[in-house]
């Protein structure tokens, strides 16, 4: 596993709207974890501010985009409701940050990525030209 | 903001479909940067790991190759919803199978937001 990345991570918030079960005091010591949490990533150098998604949208698909559907979303656990990202250069520290996400304690994933330099569709043409070469040779 | 889903699609290409639709990708971010409707853009790389749980439970992301897996995105500043579906019609990725998730940016945190509701509905 390549485990040194120089381009950072992007954490990405897979939940569905477990925060509707909370109550506004969980609620509210929730939000000042989640600032103090954020806060302190910031003033380390190792978060840049993200963003958070409403939960309605569409997916085009198809030539020319001719398919827009609703969704997905509103109850799926799998929607995207947000996205932060770090400036580690490890998945493993990467991993560790996303473990200490305050609202982990009460549902939700988050994905853990790599952020590429370069286009993975680039690479993998650049490594076929290469192998047609060595075929060639 | 847009999601690009799909990272299983370029493996039915060859070198040169690929090269021309990474061209012509490349070329579709940069106007949209110059027009200063695309403000932030990136692709990401296969591996994923997922962290979830009370017990913080790292495992190995299931979308390594997967129609739904998540392999780049664009932050778009534009007027409206309608502009955004309309730039994401656009992408070069679709005639091969990419789907674009167009999703609007929230002004604040959903939770916040959840607790103002409350607050609101309390003091009615």
């Amino acid at each position: 596993m390549n485990t040194q990345n120089q381009n950072g991570y992007m954490l990405l918030y897979r939940t569905d709207e477990w925060y509707n079960r909370l109550s506004q005091e969980e609620l509210q010591k929730l939000i000042n974890q989640n600032k103090a949490w954020f806060e302190r990533l910031t003033a380390q150098g190792k978060a840049k501010p993200g963003r958070a998604l409403e939960r309605t949208g569409v997916t085009v698909s198809g030539k020319n985009g001719r398919f827009v559907m609703d969704g997905p979303f509103a109850e799926s656990k799998e929607a995207i409701g947000g996205y932060l990202t770090l400036e580690v250069e490890t998945i493993e520290e990467a991993i560790a940050i996303a473990q200490s996400s305050p609202g982990l304690a009460y549902g939700g994933s988050i994905e853990v990525r790599p952020m590429a330099n370069e286009c993975p569709l680039d690479v993998r043409a650049r490594e076929l030209a290469r192998e047609e070469q060595l075929v060639n040779v | 903001m847009l999601l690009f889903r799909g990272n299983d699609w370029t493996n039915s290409l060859s070198p040169e479909e690929k090269q021309k639709v990474t061209d012509q990708w490349m070329a579709w971010f940069q106007r949209l940067t110059n027009d200063g409707k695309a403000i932030a853009g990136n692709p990401l790389e296969r591996e994923s790991k997922i962290v979830s749980g009370k017990l913080r439970v790292v495992s190995d992301g299931p979308f390594a190759e997967s129609k739904e897996a998540i392999g780049g995105y664009f932050l778009l500043d534009v007027a409206g919803f309608d502009d955004a579906v309309a730039i994401a019609r656009d992408c070069p990725g679709l005639p091969y199978g990419v789907q674009v998730e167009v999703r609007p940016v929230a002004g604040e945190c959903p939770i916040a937001n959840q607790l103002k509701h409350e607050a609101q509905f309390a003091n009615a």
